[in-house]
């Protein structure tokens, strides 16, 4: 383990109180999934971001924030569509913020820019975005996370960046 | 809590359970508070009766009777968050 690992980690109480107000919806993995490796430089490579805030193209159907159980879609944002274009339908985490400077939860225009400067080779097509109210654990691993696969995968992504909310 | 917990409930018909997946849902994992938003939307659908307003009764009618029982109960959820909102008084901004 690295040191980065043994730092004092902000919100201790976090993972309690996840299990506390939500038992069970915690997906549990024992199995070690051994990182891939980048087989080529940064700046040659697609990047594609993966984000739970619920940011959404403006006029396509609101993530469904209501239903008890979740909403196992996800959306493609097209990586060129500026601040203006998106919204954002998602409950349960302070969005007073992103709603200012969406950047800050769905960090779009850092990433155009990492791609203008040449830090990164470009974006993929699409970014992705769903809604982490999600209560059926076996869903979100085996139908919307391969769904986002899947679709990372026909971007062509060398990289994912993911960030829940 | 998950799908698991509430299938299980259902099965055991364990209400208690049930209806604390509820309140949860609706105070964004706080009991309490989910008790009270519940109460809350039933009292803003109360007041907005209390003049006994004209009511489209045949959309009413024709949708209980048209769609099908899981748009119906999916409706019942939105109905609730609806009325919430239109009540001013907003919790789901995750500053629980």
């Amino acid at each position: 383990m690295t040191e980065i690992f043994k730092q004092k980690q902000l919100r201790p109480e976090i993972w309690s109180t996840v299990n506390e107000r939500y038992p069970g919806s915690m997906i549990t993995k024992e199995d070690y999934v051994p990182l891939s490796h980048l087989t080529k430089p940064l700046s040659e490579s697609k990047l594609t971001f993966v984000s739970t805030s619920g940011v959404q193209p403006v006029g396509t159907m609101p993530f469904d924030t209501v239903h008890p159980i979740g909403d196992y879609t996800y959306r493609k944002i097209p990586s060129h569509l500026k601040p203006p274009e998106l919204e954002i339908h998602q409950l349960k985490y302070p969005t007073i913020g992103a709603n200012q400077d969406i950047n800050v939860i769905f960090p779009i225009e850092r990433l155009q820019e990492l791609a203008e400067e040449g830090i990164i080779g470009s974006l993929t097509e699409n970014l992705f975005s769903f809604i982490g109210y999600n209560m059926d654990p076996d869903k979100l691993e085996h139908q919307l996370a391969e769904d986002i696969a899947d679709a990372v995968v026909k971007d062509h992504a060398d990289i994912a960046l993911l960030s829940p909310a | 809590m998950s799908l698991p917990y509430l299938k299980e409930a259902i099965q055991n018909n364990d209400s208690e359970k049930l209806i604390r997946y509820v309140r949860l849902h609706f105070g964004d994992g706080n009991e309490e508070a989910g008790r009270k938003e519940i109460d809350k939307s039933w009292i803003e659908a109360l007041k907005l009766l209390v003049d006994s307003p004209p009511t489209d009764r045949e959309f009413i009618l024709n949708t209980l009777e048209t769609k099908d029982p899981e748009t119906l109960a999916h409706l019942y959820f939105h109905l609730h968050f609806h009325l919430i909102k239109e009540s001013g008084e907003w919790i789901h901004d995750g500053n629980l």
